[in-house]
């Protein structure tokens, strides 16, 4: 299910501006969220897969390099039935517990989609302000709020 | 169970048999002909029409021709649907051949996914694999796997190889002795007349009291309206690989035996027809 959208308005690097429109949805079948995103220029024209690849901040360009369709490719969103392009769930698991992990040990209150958001985000042009942060304070608890 | 197997077989080999024709908006220098073609029930339309793209671009201005696509009666043909979802779908109770327009230009970017290589094919089918295993094992069994044999079960689907594919595609069928099934079952429910693709829900094999769930129990379930009758007729069509399994049947055996070479069983609820 469709649990927020917003768009942000980017700039590019040949200085043309971009619309970007994020989706969270939870996919059931790996039980994490999944980032759903696309982006046109101002004229309506979309941005091609390999457009999108080029904008991908230049320190996450190492990562996507090795594999690129690993990590970021085109499907149809589940529920609108259009083109999208979404970050691969397969690997969340594996870095949302190394993380978790450590925060349990602390016994740190955390919010897993800000958690996880903030760690996907950037990689396709979302950046969380850091406010989001302040939204879930730093409270020693036994339990995780997840 | 040889009867059982032969079901794996007639899945696999089933076609459909298809007219070509292109847009008639397209520019041409001279009158394309239709092309006939089998279409195989479990591939891809990007993956088995390469005879066909040739076929039309011979009188077509090589400026004129971009990414080819395919379209039904005004609706766009997504291609990382398998074929024989697609008919069913869209086309199961009109006459043979199926009827596809070609289009080479005006590529409708708010309904189809690009599809510029057999590679891109390659990693959706790979990517469904894999989801259905993380529904069916944890992902146990495919991560278990080396690269050469997720290979093999690509180049088994695109030569269609039916031994070749089905040496590697066992081993995502089996389970636990201990166990009676699967942990989820991989399908979709597609229906034309809603705006939502697919539906899609985890649902398992076997009840808590360990009896095998049925194809009604997870209609039921997930899609109550699919099997509702209204004045006591049935008014829609259950369809898999073309045919109505009954209600009856256990949902593990419908997964092991009539999913798609991407191990998904993919469903298509349609109007019965009314003659």
């Amino acid at each position: 299910e469709s649990l927020d959208d917003s768009e942000v308005a980017g700039i590019y690097a040949t200085e043309e501006v971009i619309r970007y429109e994020y989706h969270v949805l939870y996919c059931s079948s790996y039980q994490v969220p999944v980032l759903y995103f696309r982006a046109c220029f101002l004229d309506g024209r979309p941005l091609t897969l390999d457009e999108m690849w080029k904008s991908v901040h230049a320190c996450y360009q190492a990562r996507l390099l090795e594999g690129p369709w690993d990590t970021i490719t085109q499907q149809e969103h589940p529920l609108l039935g259009q083109p999208f392009f979404v970050l691969h769930p397969c690997r969340t698991n594996e870095f949302m517990s190394s993380i978790l992990t450590e925060l349990w040990k602390q016994n740190r209150h955390t919010n897993y989609i800000i958690l996880w958001l903030s760690t996907v985000g950037p990689v396709v042009g979302l950046n969380l302000p850091l406010s989001y942060a302040k939204l879930t304070p730093d409270q020693n608890t036994d339990a995780d709020s997840v | 169970m040889t009867d059982d197997k032969d079901v794996l077989r007639d899945v696999w080999f089933g076609r459909i048999p298809t007219c070509f024709t292109l847009y008639q908006d397209e520019i041409t220098e001279r009158e394309a002909d239709p092309y006939y073609l089998l279409l195989p029930r479990i591939s891809y339309l990007t993956l088995v029409t390469d005879k066909v793209k040739k076929h039309f671009q011979k009188v077509m201005k090589q400026e004129e021709v971009s990414e080819i696509w395919f379209e039904y009666e005004g609706t766009p043909l997504k291609w990382h649907y398998p074929i024989g979802l697609l008919f069913d779908l869209h086309a199961s109770n009109t006459a043979l051949p199926w009827s596809i327009t070609v289009h080479f230009k005006n590529f409708p970017e708010k309904d189809l996914l690009h599809c510029h290589s057999k590679d891109v094919i390659e990693a959706h089918f790979m990517a469904c694999i894999k989801e259905a295993d993380a529904l069916k094992h944890k992902s146990q069994v495919i991560n278990e796997m080396q690269k050469k044999d997720h290979k093999q079960l690509w180049m088994g689907l695109q030569n269609d190889k039916f031994e070749q594919f089905w040496a590697i595609n066992r081993k995502l069928m089996e389970y636990p002795p201990e166990e009676s099934g699967f942990r989820y079952i991989p399908f979709r429910i597609y229906q034309a007349t809603t705006d939502r693709p697919f539906i899609q829900k985890l649902f398992r094999p076997i009840a808590s009291g360990g009896q095998l769930h049925t194809l009604g129990d997870l209609l039921k379930d997930v899609c109550p309206s699919a099997i509702a009758s209204e004045d006591g007729e049935q008014k829609t069509q259950v369809m898999i690989h073309g045919i109505e399994p009954m209600l009856e049947t256990p949902i593990q055996w419908l997964s092991e035996h009539m999913s798609y070479p991407d191990n998904f069983l993919h469903i298509s609820i349609i109007p019965r027809p009314t003659d």
